[in-house]
């Protein structure tokens, strides 16, 4: 492995291990989307009588995939609030003060947050199974829903590393956590996009976490009428590579401004 | 390419101006030479954490050349960052991550892995006495262990130039003093220091050379010695058993050094001052004793950089008797 390799290595396991030492950050990261699933799946499971509803044979997984992406959508904020505290308290200075390549500060922190968002989608696979959501898409299916979310929290946690590399503000972060839902929401996280209301529906095809949410159902549960996974890769994708080139850009901008 | 003819820090005419035109670097001229240890004193805001700052590449200049081990702070950056070892103010550490862990991590930045990068690690944590406290996050250090891992993670890849930003501020005399013990004990070693401080006992216990700092300009730069040697030479007060023998004791002393007027107020007093310093305290007894003046004290007051501070700019360092 190359040296700078190692240090998105070295960056990328401080980022992740950190992460599991700040109760705060775990605990939205983990505990709240397993608790907006546990209200959906239980208070909502009557839309599954709904005509136009798909024929699925669990509703739990079903809307599991919204979790999926909302965990996506908060390992990469977190990302984020972590980065803009690390500037904030200094501890950005000290990763300046050394001689490794400036874009591997920014890609260090995203591989902590792909190796977060792969921890939680295994979790909450593993948590919806126990209470009886079943994957026909089997193994492969599993790993390649996982893989997207990964993309996907990358995506977001790039955004919100150019935005705290931007401000340097932690509060700033911190207050955009409620966009995770408008964000969320406006996408098929929990029903099929034709049964959402017409605004929303409207609104949905702008937003990439469509794709993505429509692919990672379609991969678990085997059905590519669910959700194209090409389309939900090149989404998921494209996110990642220009948020990822906006981090960057905003850490040069940062730096020439210095 | 640096050698060891060139000077450790090198700057030229710095400048640094922050939005609405503040100057807090303005025109500074320096230069270390290897191994040496440079203490910059000056009172807060006096520009010190600034030129550190521009020095360690965090921070660019508005105008001027700075090179430190040969390379330009600005063309050169990454062959000063390897050059260089940084402890900036108020130790920037994760509290979440135990002090072992944050030396792997350095030591992985500056290139060092597998057996080198841990036995590096173990080896500053024993040099800075946290070998106990090596796997404990580093949350719950008190602020001198903070400071020594700062240190020690300044050193992982054995830098030539280390530069120090106010490493004692806050810290207890203890920790304090074994800060001080451990920069000597780098210095001996060959490591050139650059250490900022607005206490002048730090800087005159561990400096070779000063440069006072004020609005951003050097205002006065020599050895401690030859700084304070500027502002006067050092004033023995002399307390006498009987103010009757007062008359006596002038005469005794008048050709050890110059004698000050005396003073109606105190007339046990007679103050002499002398370049000999502590040093002529032994011949000032004897010539007092040769002229059966019983003497109760003698004290000596030395000029001090604060003395120096206050003679070039007019006022005084704000830390100046905290360090104590």
């Amino acid at each position: 492995m190359s040296r700078e390799g190692r240090v998105v290595l070295a960056l990328g396991r401080r980022a992740l291990s950190v992460q599991f030492r700040r109760a705060q950050l775990l605990l939205p990261t983990f505990v709240l989307p397993l608790m907006l699933l546990a209200v959906i799946a239980s208070g909502t499971s009557a839309a599954q009588g709904l005509r136009g509803f798909p024929d699925v044979a669990s509703y739990l997984a079903f809307v599991l995939p919204g979790t999926i992406i909302q965990g996506a959508l908060l390992a990469g904020l977190t990302s984020g609030i972590a980065l803009a505290a690390d500037i904030e308290f200094g501890f950005f200075d000290r990763l300046l003060a050394a001689p490794v390549r400036r874009t591997s500060l920014v890609i260090g922190r995203q591989a902590g947050t792909l190796g977060l968002s792969m921890l939680q989608s295994a979790f909450f696979l593993a948590v919806a199974f126990a209470f009886g959501a079943r994957y026909p898409g089997g193994l492969g299916g599993m790993l390649a829903a996982v893989a997207l979310a990964a993309i996907t929290a990358i995506g977001i946690g790039g955004l919100a590393s150019a935005i705290a590399l931007r401000t340097g503000s932690l509060s700033l972060l911190q207050s955009i956590f409620p966009f995770v839902f408008v964000l969320l929401f406006t996408a098929p996280a929990f029903f099929p996009r034709d049964l959402l209301a017409p605004a929303l529906r409207d609104v949905a095809p702008y937003n990439p976490l469509t794709y993505v949410v429509e692919a990672v159902r379609g991969l678990l549960q085997d059905d590519a009428g669910l959700g194209d996974p090409l389309e939900g890769l090149l989404a998921a994708v494209l996110l990642a590579v220009a948020t990822t080139a906006l981090a960057t850009l905003a850490l040069k901008e940062r730096l020439r401004t210095l | 390419m640096s050698d060891s003819s060139s000077p450790a820090v090198e700057v030229r005419g710095l400048v640094r101006e922050f939005k609405g035109g503040i100057r807090a670097v303005d025109g500074l001229d320096l230069e270390l030479e290897p191994g040496e240890i440079y203490g910059f004193l000056g009172p807060n805001g006096a520009g010190k954490t600034t030129s550190v700052r521009i020095l360690t590449t965090l921070l660019r200049p508005t105008a001027g050349v700075a090179r430190v081990a040969g390379h330009d702070v600005v063309a050169e950056a990454d062959a000063v960052r390897r050059s260089i070892g940084v402890a900036l103010q108020e130790a920037a550490i994760d509290p979440l991550m135990t002090g072992r862990e944050l030396l792997r991590m350095q030591g992985a930045l500056h290139g060092l892995r597998g057996a080198p990068a841990r036995q590096r690690a173990a080896e500053l944590l024993a040099r800075v006495g946290l070998t106990q406290a090596g796997d404990r996050r580093v949350g719950g250090y008190s602020g001198g262990m903070r400071r020594r891992l700062d240190l020690a993670l300044a050193l992982v890849h054995r830098p030539q130039v280390l530069f120090l930003d106010e490493p004692t501020t806050g810290l207890d005399p203890t920790s304090r003093g074994a800060l001080w013990r451990e920069v000597r004990s780098l210095n001996d070693d060959g490591t050139t220091v650059f250490l900022t401080t607005q206490y002048m006992e730090e800087a005159e216990q561990l400096a070779d050379r000063v440069g006072i700092i004020a609005a951003g300009t050097l205002v006065a730069e020599g050895t401690p010695a030859a700084l304070k040697a500027r502002v006067g030479e050092p004033t023995l007060h002399v307390e006498l058993a009987d103010p009757g023998s007062a008359e006596r004791a002038r005469v005794a002393l008048a050709g050890l050094g110059s004698l000050q007027p005396p003073d109606s107020a105190a007339p046990c007093k007679v103050e002499l001052r002398s370049a000999a310093g502590h040093g002529a305290i032994a011949p000032v007894i004897r010539a007092l004793d040769e002229h059966n003046v019983v003497v109760e004290s003698v004290e000596v007051e030395s000029p001090t950089l604060d003395d120096v501070f206050a003679a070039v700019t007019g006022s005084h360092l704000e830390g100046a008797g905290a360090a104590a």
